[in-house]
């Protein structure tokens, strides 16, 4: 029982916290397709079962991509405050993740989204679950 | 939009504080028993919106008493609320893209990671009854975990494993699984929950959206489940289907025990579990703890014959206590029971309108029909 009363026991007992999703990531997005995006925010769609925020990406060479960025479901979101109007058109973001697992498609999910300063566009509600790769040093949590 | 975030959080950790508390004061034993408000017909009325999440798991971690002491409750949440603080940090605008290969994600985020944090619900307390706060929200056994798989059982979930492909964790090479929509999940195909999000039995997600609601009539009583906009009728003191009528969550009828709602569901689809799971390959799917410890990692849940029985009692004036008996004899080698408690909520549930903009689901299928390309291409 003692052991359960750290940090690493109260994440042990929280959850089995399942990886859960509406569907597969790894069905979708190419883990050999790493990008890094950055640029302003063209459209927000607010639907379910996933977010897609709407980029226009600045290439070095100065010509610029549309891209579609997959996030979670808007409902929690909706429950902290969040409204349509709160990401608004303008916007600059920087995403990391993976492209869609068809190439033709400049589609990749929202592995991390941020500002360009690195804050989080939104502070968490609860619980755990974003990705754990070592680029965020406060994160303590054992990688999945 | 700073000041509305801000409220936003505050508001929320205000609503999770007094719903840590609030069970604990009003579920407990008092000497006077709970009179709940009634409906015209003199029926209680069990009406409202709770929000279903909580920390406690459908199994008790092993080594862990039947229920936890306010000190460690709160040690417990605080560490959980601190893991969120810390999901909320800033994360550097100059990073790097993730590792080429993959980031090693397992679970649905499938090696290519999931989302940030703050899109996500799972629960921030545990569930109080009696007082108690639970490891669990299995009750019989009296250990808090599932009995024992029979052996066709184990036999026949294995036999559904979905194996990762190989030198790509990510997919799953079950043969024709990316040939057809119908071939994929329920909850990528918009049609359930993932897990047992809908039920019966419901069940946390232990993710987000697990706002259930609940609209009574003397005939019959609606159970709304969010997630993927699940609607359950009860039809009250009414005769089940005839057994050729399956359901995706079978078919429920109703009857009053006294000031209880007893609801019991059959006529099981039986492929409810099997593609109401995630949808990522070689993940533990929900119902399956009886298999040992590799075992576990791969497979499922119960089958047509399975047998629901739900009570529903109003034990406090924002608290619904949830208690369900599950059985499937082809199956496990006992039924089993669960309870937890159903904190009212006055957040309204929203719109889960799945099918429209359901990029994903094309995303996938695309992604496969590349692969057929390459493959067909391949001298």
């Amino acid at each position: 029982m003692k052991t359960m009363l750290s940090v690493t026991g109260a994440l042990v007992l929280a959850g089995a916290l399942p990886a859960l999703a509406h569907h597969a990531f790894g069905g979708e997005f190419d883990a050999n397709k790493p990008v890094l995006l950055k640029g302003a925010i063209v459209k927000v769609e607010w639907v379910n079962p996933h977010t897609w925020i709407h980029m226009e990406v600045k290439r070095p060479d100065g010509t610029r991509e549309a891209w579609m960025i997959e996030g979670g479901s808007p409902n929690s979101l909706l429950r902290l405050g969040v409204t349509r109007n709160s990401l608004p058109v303008g916007t600059e973001i920087v995403v990391d993740g993976y492209q869609a697992r068809d190439h033709t498609l400049k589609r990749a999910n929202g592995r991390n989204i941020t500002y360009p300063d690195g804050r989080k566009l939104f502070f968490g509600s609860s619980g755990t679950g974003a990705p754990v790769d070592g680029a965020d040093p406060t994160d303590r949590r054992p990688a999945r | 939009m700073t000041r509305r975030r801000s409220l936003g959080l505050t508001t929320v950790l205000g609503l999770l504080a007094v719903s840590a508390l609030a069970p604990a004061q009003i579920v407990g034993q008092g000497a006077k028993p709970y009179s709940p408000p009634r409906m015209p017909d003199g029926r209680p009325d069990l009406q409202g919106t709770y929000d279903l999440a909580t920390l406690t798991p459908l199994e008790r971690p092993a080594g862990m008493n039947a229920s936890l002491t306010g000190e460690q409750v709160a040690r417990l949440e605080r560490a959980v609320a601190t893991q969120v603080a810390l999901g909320s940090r800033p994360i550097g605008g100059d990073r790097a893209a993730p590792p080429t290969g993959g980031d090693g994600s397992r679970g649905a985020a499938g090696n290519v990671g999931g989302y940030n944090t703050f899109w996500l619900d799972p629960g921030s307390s545990f569930t109080i009854v009696n007082g108690e706060a639970r490891t669990a929200l299995i009750v019989d056994p009296p250990d808090g975990r599932l009995p024992p798989l029979t052996p066709a059982a184990r036999k026949r979930l294995l036999g559904l494993a979905r194996p990762s492909a190989e030198n790509d964790p990510g997919l799953d090479s079950t043969p024709g699984v990316y040939d057809d929509p119908e071939r994929r999940p329920l909850p990528e195909r918009c049609l359930l929950g993932f897990g047992s999000t809908s039920g019966p039995p419901a069940l946390p997600n232990y993710f987000y959206n697990n706002l259930h609601k609940i609209v009574q009539t003397p005939d019959a009583v609606l159970i709304l489940t969010e997630m993927v906009h699940d609607a359950r009728v009860v039809r009250m003191n009414a005769q089940h289907l005839p057994t050729h009528i399956r359901k995706w969550m079978g078919d429920s009828v109703g009857r009053w025990d006294g000031d209880t709602l007893v609801v019991d569901t059959t006529n099981f689809n039986g492929d409810q579990y099997r593609y109401a799971v995630e949808a990522a390959p070689g993940r533990r799917l929900l119902f399956v703890d009886s298999l040992g410890a590799k075992e576990q990692d791969r497979l499922s849940g119960p089958g047509k014959d399975l047998h629901v029985i739900e009570r529903f009692t109003r034990v406090a004036h924002n608290a619904l206590l949830y208690r369900f008996t599950v059985e499937d004899p082809a199956t496990w080698e006992r039924p089993w029971t669960g309870e937890y408690t159903w904190p009212a909520t006055g957040q309204p549930i929203y719109e889960y309108a799945c099918h429209e903009a359901n990029y994903a689901l094309e995303n996938v299928l695309r992604g496969a029909r590349q692969r057929d390309g390459e493959a067909a291409t391949r001298p």
